[in-house]
């Protein structure tokens, strides 16, 4: 490297949970170690600089190293490549090849459109510095000099809906909680995501807080509130840290407070933490568990934009969609408007995980057909496994069958095939998946997670786990299947708030998609997947066994007999199904059904 | 005078006032809707939907509603007894009976609504339905505090603080009074009043005696509390203690008197 010249070293270093957890702090602290070390520090002032989820979150640790603003990217970094990297690309000048991302990662990110992550995984989620100089918090003053009407009509024209689930359309949210007669209102801000498998909100907290903070101060000025809460789980500790840092630094700016960008606009957000409870995501729940009462549903015969935290209207609002406002304010509903499918405006950010190639974030625009999400973006199903259902919307949501791979992804078409948008968790599943288990796992959720107040979901839904106990186990008739059904529609018609509302959701499509597999279970005593231990033996092929004794050796039961270079056979009575035997086949001599 | 309303339940036409819900305008027609976690006393809750309706009008969609908490709106037309209603509610009703399939109360209700045998049992065997009568009166109308919910979803249960004995229970026996089905029990056994649901003791305490007849008949607590709440606000004190059917047999505080105290004077 020519030291005569001063280089502009940039070291951008993923530290979203994804990143943290596969080491991310430590890499960075390698980085620092071999600069000092290489003599480069005191030369070139290099910065390692944290940034949030970059999405690729299979690929953590991801670095970004920009010399004089030509960036190559690395994935899989640990403290030794960190040495690495020093040595050959900012001492040497060549990038290290074999660390550097792939296809993969370019696939990733081709049919993607970052908005809202547009600087998650770009700048310091811990420096409001960074998200200003990226034209951050310039729509809140621009909305501050607007009329509030005006800020209200623009999120209409854009179309926004709520990212939470249930797609309401927020600027109609926000005028009926405008028109609301009451001095003090509140806007909430939901970060209570408790999904299995979704990290959305999580990483945009994480990532770029201050766009959140941004969006509510838009938020609380058109609808005339002073006060704020951001409802977020405790489970997120990262999240909460960055959170209270960047509210911290908005108020030392005066963008929050008293009299914020020098207007007579008073608006300060509070935090409040979540114990847990997955039903505090429920709206009524968590202005309930606001009150510091236990976050239990109530009622919602009067509209929370009406009555809602300490009965004045409140306008809840998920974390996604606050992060959206930002955008529309300043780049116009127009350009928002043009974004996305007929009836969904603008991105969506999907967590892609379960058994997909490329697990991650993934931002794309609304309207998009599955298969892209799954086989352009996701990279396909890994082992070369057939792709068999994808469970989208959260334990309540539905699983979508293969046949439905060419649908765009809307709020209209998810629910017409019997799913729900949710807050955009998607659980890809493969041909090894049994969906009855499936049904059976998501239902458990939600019997475990409902608050247990109304009969339908404490009862109805602890029997659907019953029932769907007894097909796994063997137990079970037709006459299962049409009981099924009944709770499902009565649960459906009668439950107190959405949980229950949507619980059986998981049953129904299944059920609709998937009938041939309950009735494997049912009347073949099968499970077609190999997944339910009661209706699977597995059983050794004496043509293709080759006697390698790989899988007598790992048998923990010692079901498995035979001598060397000789066929094995599986001891029925010994067998537990655990499965060993089946995974460690070279051959594929072990076969279940 | 409260604004009249005029809606429709059953296809018979009715009256009633605004802010009253549609379950107290269908009970004052005489048309039943059965209930289970409602109490005239209590704040509805809505949580056992066994008096669901389907209600449709001007401002609302064609819905299910609960009828202990939806109001009566102009125009509204409510139905009770129809057949989407009728098979929901009996599944609630199996539901129920599958935990308590002894509940005398119970049965009586399924019986009618038509549900004779639930297929769901569970070989459980309490009498707790979860409605949440007792809590509610313990917490909003007694101001004790003595009894909660504890656990989520299928788990959940009403008891005490920590499932020991309360402290904070006054042994007013207001819960077992509330009780549809007999799940909480108040029993006096000499000067001993023991409170209790399935197999847990809630509260015990030890009974003050009359001063007329010598009958133990109200633990320290519940008197203390009574003259917290009821007498000291007025500037009263509670002279003596009496067991109700003494007090029944005094006489009447003289018309002077009771006119200066603004109550009587002498109360139990």
């Amino acid at each position: 490297m020519d030291s005569k010249n001063t280089k502009e070293i940039v070291i951008s270093v993923c530290t979203g949970t994804g990143g943290v957890a596969a080491g991310g702090y430590k890499v960075i602290e390698a980085f620092e170690g071999a600069l000092a070390e290489g003599g480069l520090k005191a030369k070139f002032k290099p910065r390692t600089h944290k940034v949030g989820c970059r999405g690729f979150c299979a690929k953590d640790v991801l670095v970004d190293v920009a010399i004089d603003g030509q960036t190559e990217t690395y994935q899989f970094i640990t403290p030794d490549k960190a040495k690495k990297i020093v040595e050959e690309h900012i001492i040497g000048g060549e990038p290290v090849k074999n660390l550097l991302v792939k296809k993969d990662y370019h696939a990733f990110h081709s049919k993607q459109k970052k908005l809202v992550l547009a600087n998650c995984g770009q700048i310091d989620p811990e420096s409001i510095g960074e998200y200003i100089a990226r034209d951050g918090y310039e729509s809140a003053l621009k909305a501050l000099e607007m009329a509030p009407d005006e800020i209200i009509r623009v999120i209409k024209e854009s179309g926004l809906r709520g990212r939470g689930g249930g797609g309401f359309p927020t600027g109609i949210k926000w005028e009926s909680c405008q028109r609301a007669s009451g001095d003090l209102k509140y806007v909430l801000c939901n970060a209570d995501e408790g999904d299995p498998g979704a990290f959305m909100d999580r990483s945009i907290i994480e990532g770029n807080p201050h766009s959140v903070i941004e969006g509510m101060i838009i938020g609380a000025y058109a609808i005339g509130s002073s006060e704020g809460y951001v409802y977020i789980r405790a489970e997120y500790p990262l999240a909460v840290e960055r959170l209270r840092l960047a509210l911290n630094q908005a108020r030392e700016r005066n963008y929050l407070g008293e009299n914020i960008f020098g207007t007579d606009f008073n608006f300060d957000i509070k935090i409040v933490l979540g114990a847990g409870a997955f039903v505090c995501g429920e709206s009524t729940a968590l202005m309930t568990s606001i009150e510091d009462k236990v976050g239990e549903p109530r009622p919602k015969y009067i509209h929370t934009t009406d009555r809602g935290v300490w009965g004045k209207p409140s306008n809840l609002n998920n974390v996604e969609t606050w992060a959206n406002v930002p955008l529309i304010i300043k780049n116009g509903a127009k350009w928002y408007a043009g974004i996305g499918s007929d009836t969904s405006k603008g991105t969506k950010i999907f967590s892609l995980v379960g058994n997909i190639n490329n697990t991650g974030l993934v931002e794309v625009p609304m309207g998009i057909p599955l298969k892209d999400i799954i086989y352009k973006i996701g990279g396909g199903i890994p082992n070369k496994k057939e792709f068999k259902a994808v469970q989208t919307g959260g334990p309540s949501g539905g699983c979508i069958p293969a046949s439905y791979l060419d649908m765009p992804v809307d709020y209209e078409h998810l629910s017409q095939a019997g799913s729900m948008m949710g807050s955009g968790g998607m659980i890809v599943m493969d041909e090894d998946t049994c969906m009855v288990d499936v049904a059976k796992y998501f239902l458990e959720f939600c019997r475990d997670e409902g608050c247990g107040q109304c009969t339908p979901c404490r009862e109805g839904v602890a029997q659907m786990v019953r029932l769907l106990t007894e097909i796994t186990e063997g137990k079970g008739t037709p006459a299962h299947v049409s009981l099924l059904e009944e709770l499902s529609h009565m649960i459906e018609d009668t439950s107190l708030c959405g949980l229950g509302k949507s619980a059986p959701n998981p049953v129904l499509s299944t059920l609709h998609y998937f009938r041939d597999e309950y009735d494997a279970h049912i009347i073949d005593k099968n499970c077609p997947a190999g997944v339910c231990r009661a209706l699977t033996i597995f059983t050794i092929d004496e043509i293709k066994c080759t006697g390698c004794m790989v899988c007598a050796r790992n048998c923990p039961e010692g079901a498995i007999t035979g001598e060397k270079k000789e066929p094995h056979y599986i001891d029925q009575n010994k067998c537990i199904r655990c499965r060993v035997c089946y995974e460690g086949c070279k051959f594929g001599a072990v076969k279940k059904g | 005078m409260p604004t009249m309303l005029n809606l429709t339940i059953n296809g018979k036409k009715i009256e009633a006032p605004e802010g009253m819900t549609v379950l107290e305008a269908a009970k004052r027609e005489g048309i039943y809707i059965p209930t289970l976690c409602y109490h005239e006393a209590l704040d509805p809750e809505g949580t056992c939907r066994l008096c669901i309706v389907e209600v449709s009008g001007p401002i609302i969609r064609h819905t299910i509603r609960v009828s202990c908490i939806q109001e009566v709106k102009e125009g509204l037309v409510v139905e009770t007894e129809t057949e989407r209603i009728n098979r929901n509610r009996r599944l609630i009703l199996e539901l129920l009976l599958g935990r308590c399939p002894y509940s005398k109360e119970l049965l009586d209700l399924a019986g009618r609504c038509g549900v004779m045998t639930s297929r769901f049992l569970t070989g459980e065997d309490d009498d707790c339905v979860r409605c949440g009568r007792c809590v509610r009166v313990c917490r909003d109308k007694i101001g004790a505090y003595a009894l909660c919910w504890v656990n989520r979803g299928y788990q959940r249960k009403v008891t005490t603080d920590f499932e020991r004995l309360s402290e904070y229970c006054i042994g007013c026996g207001s819960c077992a009074q509330v009780c549809p089905t007999g799940a909480i029990n108040v029993e006096d056994r000499g000067d001993e009043r023991k409170i209790y649901t399935w197999g847990h003791v809630l509260a015990r305490f030890k009974l003050e005696r009359c001063k007329q007849c010598g009958r133990p008949f109200a633990p320290q607590k519940y008197l203390d509390w009574m003259r917290e709440r009821a007498y000291k606000p007025k500037g009263l004190e509670l002279v003596d203690i009496m067991c109700p059917e003494c007090v029944r047999k005094t006489e009447r505080p003289a018309p002077v008197e009771a006119k200066l105290a603004g109550m009587p004077y002498r109360v139990w």
